[in-house]
Formats: structure tokens, C-alpha cells, sequence
């Protein structure tokens, strides 16, 4: 046991601590991994918080409020999956500390049961805080029917859902690792598609969810009673509302495949880390004439291999743009009905509006210059030592992004422009606001990459999903959202026009100032790397 | 080539690392830089890489300042830790011109030069593999190639025998006589004593942070061997 708790111990800290060498003191590594982990929390609350209240209000008349616990335990698990599963490759099996961790004299099954442990603390963060807000919901608004020991059967239902997910996480992650290495030995394409036909089946299961919450009020019985494919959810919300023996049951139902799922990836882990670490160089290279490109052109190279190259990188930072792209095909798809629910929104003034918002919220998700200075890691000294100047480096990063997001938001832009049938000074006030989202979130994201480093991360997935850079990255920017639509509201008190041109307004200052930020701060903070 | 004047490094913490050292690199020189572990040698090659900031003394190469020009001087020089790492989701010749493009080498000469190194140190057959298929041996050889293809004025390096099979010790020994004869300086550091004796023209000896002995590697090492001279230095001030 205390073999275990020490890997445990060693897992826990390589997924919480930030380590950026000179410069920072303990408490800004502590306050790194805390902040990342307060942020997930946040981001679980505001969800199951914003819904639970409202679903417990309706169906508790009718006695069905154990739904609103089915369904954020269905968020719960489903957010914790896709938060974990394009990692389990690299946290599970690509440690960089495989070869010592390996060569210990503990059983392979302590080491798996470690690492899966770090991996079910990420999401028992997240389903914790689904859960509770869905628990209080029932417990106030059920008038009294609930008594206090709801909340500690609340409490273990919390802590074991986890387990099921990362069970489920490990095998479905494990799973599309061996299958892309299958498609086209290993490389970066293979596994891109693979992780592309997992994310269809995701949204498959997301739009039928959401069909299943529209009818909730009307069907609320028929809907729990063809809900047995979830049991285990419907045996959680009985367990957490007053039956001890469904809450057992529910428990069983998920300490048992995280114990099978141990034991047989112990079994086989050793065998599996060989399979996808093992590449052996080729010797048959025939050296032809090479050719020369600019320092700028070979930055941006190395950025676009990276970034293509790393799926985790890929769909985490890319995921938001492809979400942009859907968004404005489907609103020249649906032109005809955008238009018709115009008069329903507010008018041409709110659809532009409510278009800049969904576009940013997309934009906000793609944070590819964030994690690129920890990603760095110890391959720094490379860009250290090369002739180029502090600034050209951070240009570059920066440049990458910007080259990513722009012609995304562009073609959004055109197409949402198109579909809502926008004035074109309202088109362009739109593409000039969402271009100056794109800069502010660039140089605040590369901002935070040198602000919260993790040059030693045990793997490349800690620095992409779980640090505390790209959490500030991404939810910072939707702070700025919040910012123009109170900008949008102000304005639209003076005038129509002013609605829309005081939050582009804003965006634009928020550019500028985020610029000057890294143009006057980040060789400094490059430089103490 | 390279000149080190009053360098001090104080890391945070108070612990001062290297302590008002002085040396001067001649070009055609080979210069030895051998301590303890933590005696301050790879505190002071990063500093003179530009890798590390320092706030007391002046590190000047090929007359550039490392601080106040760090681009001019990074030109001129090629750096290698001990243990580099490299882009793995890179190919060896993805490096190789990546390195070349961030030096402005023109494509034919680093056609030459890649073909050149890469045959001598037997990885040319190699490089069109991902570096995450590299022995470490392999990448070693690898960083080697790309420090070279550079033509630096100066080359500094940090225990580079460390992982290197006997034949590509003996092509290192040989390529960095070549650039001396050629003009250039090697700066390195190494725990491999009997190395440094027969390579090194100077030798700098550091301990705790400061130059307990320097000058010509003859002059230094006198009747006894370097070994001897290394640990009675340990010794005496120990």
C-alpha cells in the first residue's frame, strides 16, 4: 500500500505541479495546479448549476426529479471522458519516466492503478462538482422529501461515478491508441482519424441526449422507464434518494471494471508500453540535395509538425476551429430558418450579436500558443542558442495561432454574414471584432505560456489539457465575451448601431493592450525560462 | 574567440554558483574546462551559450556580448548540453535543415556539409527516421551533425563523449582538431581526464565556483598526470 500511495503521490504531482526552473517559488507552482483544478470545478459547477435548479423545479412536481441526477451523472461521465481520454495514451502508457518506473521492484498492476488513480482525481473534480449542484437541487426544491443523509450518499456516489469513467476512459483510450497504431503504423494521420470517429460517435450521442431533455417535462416516466441502457445511473439517483442497496449496487457497478480494468492492463502493461513506444530507426536513407528556407519559414514548420503531428495537440487546440467551420456551414445550410427565427432573437442587431458570441466561444477553445513554450520542454536550449531574437520566437507562436484562427473566423464570418443576411458594415464591424479576438486571445494565451510553465511534464497531454496556462487560456477569453456582451448591452441603450460597435470597439482595445502585454513582458519572462 | 571576463552567477536563493571567473579562448585553441559535479562548469557553457542570465561579468564572443548582442554572437557559435534533446517528432534530417534555416546555411553547402558529417559519424542512412527512434547514442551523433554544419567560430561543448561509441569519440577528436586548424575554438567540458590531457591545448580547472588553475595543458599538468594534478587540487582545497 504505501508502494502505491508513493506512485500515487508521484502521478498526482507531475498532473498538479508546474515546474519552470529559475524564478519560481513554490508557492506559484502550488497555486498552478490548484488554479487548473479550481477552473475544471468552476466549469462543472456553472454547468450542472445553470441546468439543475431549473429540470429539478419542473419535475419535482410530478416526483421525477431522480432524472436531473441521471442526467448529470450522464454529463458528468461524458464530460470526464472527453476530458480524458485523448490522454490516456500519454499519461497512461508514453510516460517519460516509463523506463525508471518499470525497472522498480513493484508490480506493474500498483503502477497502472497510479497512474489510472491521477487520472480518475482529474475527473472526479469535475463529476464532484456535476453532481452536487444536482444533489442540492433534489435536497431544496423536493419540499423536505430528502433528508440530511442525502448528502452523504451524495458524497459516495460522488467518488465512485469516477471510477466508472476512468475505467471506461482507460479502455476506450487504450483502444483507439492500438487502432491508430494499426491504421497506419503509429503514425500521427492514423491516429487523427481514429480520434475523428470517436468524437462522431460523441456528437451522435450528445444530439440524441439533447432530443431526450426537450421532451423531459412531457415524458418524464416513458423517458426513465427507456432509460435502461443507463441502469447504473438510474441505480445512482434511486441510491442518492433514499435506497442504501441501489447506491451499493451502484457502487459495485463501478469499483468493479475499474479493479478488472487494473488488472488487466497490469497484466498486459509492460507488453503495451513496448508496442507503442518501440519505433525502430530506418537505415536505408539516401541523402539528395536539400533546400533553404528563412529562419520565420522553418519556426512556423517545426510549430505545424508539432501541432499536426501531436493528435492530442491537434483535436484539444483544434477542436474549436472545427466547431467555427461546422458553425458556418450549418448556418449557410439552415439560412432559410436562421432567418425566419431573426424576429424571435431581437432582429438582425441580436443575430449578429449572438453569432459574434457563438463564433468567440469557438475561438476561445482553440489554444494552440498557450501550451507551445511548455511543449518546448527540454528541447528549449535549442531555440535558446539559435541566432534569432526573443521577439521572432514569440512572433512565430503567436503567428502560428493567428494563422490557424484567422482564416477560420474569416469564413465563419462570411458564412454567418451570408446565412443572417448582415449589412455589410455590420459584416465587417463582425470580422473586425473577431479578428481582434483572435490577436487578444493569441498574445494573452502566449502570455500565460510563459507565465505558467511546465518544461519537465511527465507527458505532453499534462501541458496540453491540465495546465494551468491553457485553463486560463481558454476561460479568460470567455471572460472578455462577457465583457462585450455587457458592452452590446450598454450600447444598445444609447443606439442599434452603438450595440454593435461598442463591444468590436472593446475587443479591439482588449487587442491592443494584450499585444503591448507580450510585446513589453514576454522576452522577459522568455528569458528567466 | 572567447573572452570571460568577472563572470558570477548567483542563482535564486543565494546560492552563488560560479564566483568572478576569468578566461580567454585564443581561435585554433582547444580548451579544457574540468571540475566536480556542481563545481560550475555547465552554469558557466550555458551562460556562454546564452542560455543562462547572469547579472555580473562579461562573457564577449568573436567581440560580440552575449547579453547586449545575443543574435551576433549565437551566429557564430554552436552549443551542445550534455544528454540534448531534440525534436522527436522530428526526422534526423528534419533537424538537420531546421537548424541549418535558423543559421541561414544556403542549401548547398548544407547539402555538402550534412553529407559530409553525417557519413563520418555513419548516420547518414539514419536521418530519415524520427528522432524518437534514435538510440542515444544516435541523437548524440545527431546533435554533433547539427552543431558542425554550422561552421562555428566557436564551439562549445558539454561532456560531448558522454554516450558516444569509440569510433565516434575518435571522428569527434579528429573533426575538432579539424576546426581548430581551421580557425575555430572548442570550449568543453569533461570528466574523461585522460581525454582532455591529450586533446586540449589549455586546460581551466573550477572548483566550487572558482578557477583553482589555468593556462597551457603542459604547464598545468607539469611532471605528474592530469588526474593526479586534479585530485591533489581537490584535495588541498577540499
Amino acid at each position: 500500500m504505501k508502494k502505491f500511495l508513493a506512485l500515487l503521490k508521484v502521478s498526482a504531482k507531475a498532473m498538479l505541479l508546474t515546474s519552470s526552473g529559475v524564478g519560481a517559488g513554490k508557492r506559484r507552482r502550488a497555486v498552478s495546479g490548484v488554479g487548473a483544478v479550481v477552473l475544471i470545478a468552476f466549469l462543472g459547477l456553472y454547468l450542472s448549476g445553470m441546468y439543475s435548479f431549473l429540470l429539478v423545479s419542473a419535475l419535482a412536481p410530478v416526483g421525477m426529479e431522480s432524472l436531473v441526477l441521471v442526467f448529470m451523472g450522464l454529463v458528468a461521465l461524458f464530460g470526464g471522458l472527453m476530458f480524458t481520454v485523448f490522454a490516456v495514451r500519454e499519461v497512461l502508457f508514453g510516460g517519460k519516466d516509463n523506463d525508471l518506473m518499470l525497472s522498480l521492484p513493484v508490480p506493474a498492476s500498483f503502477l497502472v492503478a497510479s497512474r489510472m488513480g491521477a487520472i480518475y482525481l482529474e475527473s472526479l473534480v469535475f463529476s464532484f462538482f456535476v453532481l452536487l449542484p444536482a444533489g442540492a437541487a433534489c435536497f431544496f426544491l423536493s419540499g423536505g422529501r430528502y433528508g440530511w443523509d442525502l448528502w452523504l450518499r451524495l458524497l459516495l456516489a460522488a467518488l465512485a461515478l469516477p471510477a466508472l469513467d476512468t475505467a471506461l476512459s482507460v479502455l476506450l483510450g487504450a483502444g483507439l491508441a492500438f487502432l491508430s497504431s494499426k491504421v497506419s503504423k503509429g503514425k500521427a494521420l492514423g491516429q487523427n482519424l481514429a480520434m475523428a470517429l470517436f468524437l462522431l460517435v460523441v456528437f451522435w450521442l450528445s444530439f440524441n441526449l439533447n432530443s431526450t431533455i426537450e421532451n423531459l417535462a412531457a415524458h418524464a416516466a416513458g423517458i426513465k422507464a427507456s432509460m435502461t441502457w443507463a441502469a447504473p445511473l438510474l441505480w445512482m439517483a434511486d441510491g442518492v434518494l433514499g435506497s442504501w442497496g441501489m447506491l451499493l449496487a451502484f457502487i459495485a457497478c463501478c469499483a468493479v471494471p475499474f479493479a478488472l480494468v487494473v488488472l488487466v492492463v497490469g497484466k498486459a502493461y509492460r507488453k503495451a508500453v513496448t508496442a507503442f513506444q518501440t519505433r525502430a530507426a530506418r537505415s536505408d536513407y539516401k541523402l539528395s540535395a536539400q533546400s533553404a528556407a528563412g529562419q520565420t519559414k522553418a519556426l512556423l514548420r517545426k510549430e505545424a509538425k508539432r501541432f499536426f503531428g501531436t493528435p492530442v495537440y491537434f483535436w484539444n487546440a483544434g477542436l474549436g476551429l472545427i466547431f467555427l467551420l461546422i458553425l458556418g456551414v450549418a448556418a449557410v445550410a439552415k439560412r432559410g430558418e436562421l432567418q425566419a427565427m431573426l424576429p424571435l432573437l431581437g432582429g438582425q442587431w441580436a443575430g449578429a450579436a449572438l453569432a459574434g458570441a457563438a463564433m468567440g466561444f469557438c475561438l476561445s477553445m482553440a489554444v494552440v500558443c498557450a501550451p507551445s513554450v511548455s511543449l518546448e520542454g527540454r528541447c528549449l536550449w535549442i531555440l535558446r542558442t539559435a541566432p534569432v531574437g526573443e521577439g521572432t520566437l514569440l512572433g512565430v507562436k503567436v503567428g502560428f495561432q493567428l494563422l490557424l484562427t484567422l482564416p477560420c473566423a474569416l469564413v465563419a464570418t462570411a458564412c454567418l454574414s451570408w446565412a443572417l443576411a448582415l449589412p455589410l458594415w455590420q459584416g465587417g464591424l463582425l470580422l473586425l471584432a473577431m479578428a481582434a479576438f483572435c490577436v487578444a486571445s493569441a498574445c494573452f494565451g502566449m502570455m500565460m505560456g510563459l507565465t505558467f510553465p511546465k518544461l519537465d511534464a511527465a507527458n505532453e497531454a499534462l501541458v496540453i489539457k491540465q495546465s494551468m496556462a491553457v485553463t486560463l487560456a481558454m476561460f479568460v477569453p470567455l471572460g472578455a465575451l462577457v465583457l462585450a456582451g455587457l458592452a452590446y448591452w450598454l450600447g444598445g441603450l444609447a443606439s442599434p448601431e452603438m450595440a454593435l460597435v461598442l463591444p468590436a470597439a472593446l475587443l479591439v482595445v482588449l487587442a491592443a493592450l494584450c499585444w503591448l502585454w507580450l510585446a513589453r513582458r514576454g522576452k522577459v519572462l522568455l528569458r528567466r525560462l | 574567440m572567447l573572452n570571460i571576463k568577472h563572470y558570477s552567477k548567483t542563482y535564486p536563493g543565494g546560492h552563488k554558483a560560479v564566483d568572478d571567473l576569468s578566461l580567454h579562448v585564443l581561435p585554433g585553441e582547444i580548451y579544457g574546462f574540468i571540475g566536480h559535479n556542481g563545481a560550475g562548469k555547465t552554469t558557466t557553457l550555458r551562460a556562454v551559450a546564452g542560455v543562462l542570465d547572469f547579472t555580473q561579468g562579461h562573457i564577449r564572443i568573436a567581440g560580440h556580448d552575449i547579453q547586449a548582442e545575443p543574435v551576433a554572437a549565437k551566429k557564430v557559435t554552436a552549443f551542445l548540453p550534455d544528454n540534448p534533446d531534440l525534436y522527436e517528432f522530428m526526422k534526423g534530417i528534419d533537424f538537420l535543415n531546421f537548424i541549418a534555416d535558423l543559421y541561414d546555411i544556403p542549401a548547398d553547402q548544407r547539402t555538402r556539409d550534412i553529407g559530409a558529417y553525417a557519413d563520418a559519424f555513419e548516420l547518414t542512412g539514419n536521418l530519415g527516421s524520427p528522432i524518437g527512434s534514435y538510440s542515444h547514442g544516435m541523437r548524440q551523433k545527431l546533435a554533433l551533425i547539427s552543431a558542425f554544419i554550422r561552421r562555428p567560430k566557436l564551439l562549445v561543448l558539454d561532456e560531448p563523449f558522454v554516450g558516444l561509441d569509440p569510433a565516434a569519440a575518435y571522428v569527434l577528436k579528429e573533426l575538432l582538431a579539424q576546426l581548430c586548424q581551421a580557425g575555430g575554438a572548442v570550449f568543453f567540458s569533461t570528466h574523461v581526464l585522460e581525454v582532455a590531457e591529450k586533446l586540449c591545448h589549455k586546460i581551466a580547472i573550477i572548483k566550487r565556483g572558482r578557477l583553482v588553475k589555468c593556462g597551457p595543458t603542459q604547464q598545468v599538468v607539469g611532471d605528474s598526470d592530469l588526474e593526479s594534478v586534479f585530485l591533489e587540487l581537490e584535495g588541498e582545497r577540499a
